[in-house]
């Protein structure tokens, strides 16, 4: 396999989707605390961080959605899934689409630079997508052979 | 007399039976090539293929078993691919036979770090 071959960061040896995939994680449970955190305190500089950490956490989402997509077509030629694979798809892609609606939500807020004016229904969706993203997280580990000896 | 002479005989007659029927199987455990025809089994269990390497006679049949709470493939590492199954989970099997004396090499694509090999002889 070549090493710049697209193929070669998909499949399992190399593959980039377990990698990529800490950096939404990270960024939207650090945004959803900032959140919460700026709701609390009503801080606007609290409110700012927790913007920009959704932000990039909506951009790096895509490359994950896109190499896990790609490892099921290309490693396992897009066979029907079932089980643990399924269910980490599809919470996989409702991470996904929570992540942007919730960066969506604040984008919109911020783009009219009211930050204090977000809606107060955002909360109990971040906090569903917190949910999501470490269910979804959970089965990615127990898929890529996390429990596996040595 | 002669009757318990006779039953005694039976008994070690059956205790040697058993006794041959009880080694049979681990005679093949322990490495000899099964007969052309026969079929063999691998367990995929804690994420590694039992027993790892396997000789087997032409012909043989090898199904492999899933037996882990996590889905596992069986991919040949020859190109191209001489057998791959589709994501086996839990308790699903693949089978193949083996024709041709050879060294197959094979590993399971969602986790490469688990191989097998199958020696036909």
């Amino acid at each position: 396999m070549h090493p710049f071959d697209l193929k070669t960061v998909i499949f399992a040896k190399h593959a980039q989707h377990v990698v990529l995939i800490h950096f939404p994680i990270a960024l939207f449970l650090a945004g959803v605390l900032f959140d919460f955190l700026a709701q609390w305190t009503k801080r606007q500089a609290l409110a700012a961080a927790a913007y920009y950490n959704f932000a990039v956490a909506a951009i790096a989402a895509a490359p994950v959605v896109a190499t896990g997509l790609l490892a099921w077509q290309w490693q396992l030629e897009g066979q029907r899934l079932k089980g643990i694979l399924l269910q980490h798809l599809v919470l996989g892609c409702t991470s996904a689409v929570l992540i942007w609606v919730v960066w969506w939500i604040h984008f919109r807020v911020q783009r009219r630079q009211a930050t204090l004016l977000l809606p107060a229904y955002r909360l109990p969706l971040e906090a569903l997508g917190v949910a999501v993203v470490m269910l979804t997280g959970h089965l990615g580990g127990f898929l890529s052979g996390v429990n596996a000896p040595g | 007399m002669k009757r318990y002479w006779c039953a005694l005989g039976v008994a070690v007659m059956a205790m040697l039976a058993v006794a041959m029927l009880g080694a049979w199987p681990n005679s093949l455990a322990a490495g000899a090539p099964q007969a052309a025809g026969a079929a063999a089994e691998v367990k995929i269990d804690n994420f590694s293929f039992g027993p790892a390497d396997l000789k087997i006679a032409a012909g043989t049949t090898v199904t492999w078993v899933n037996h882990d709470d996590i889905p596992h493939t069986v991919v040949s590492t020859d190109e191209p691919k001489l057998f791959k199954s589709k994501v086996l989970d839990t308790d699903e099997k693949f089978s193949f036979t083996f024709s041709k004396a050879g060294t197959y090499a094979y590993f399971c694509s969602i986790h490469p770090k688990m191989t097998g090999k199958v020696i036909v002889q």
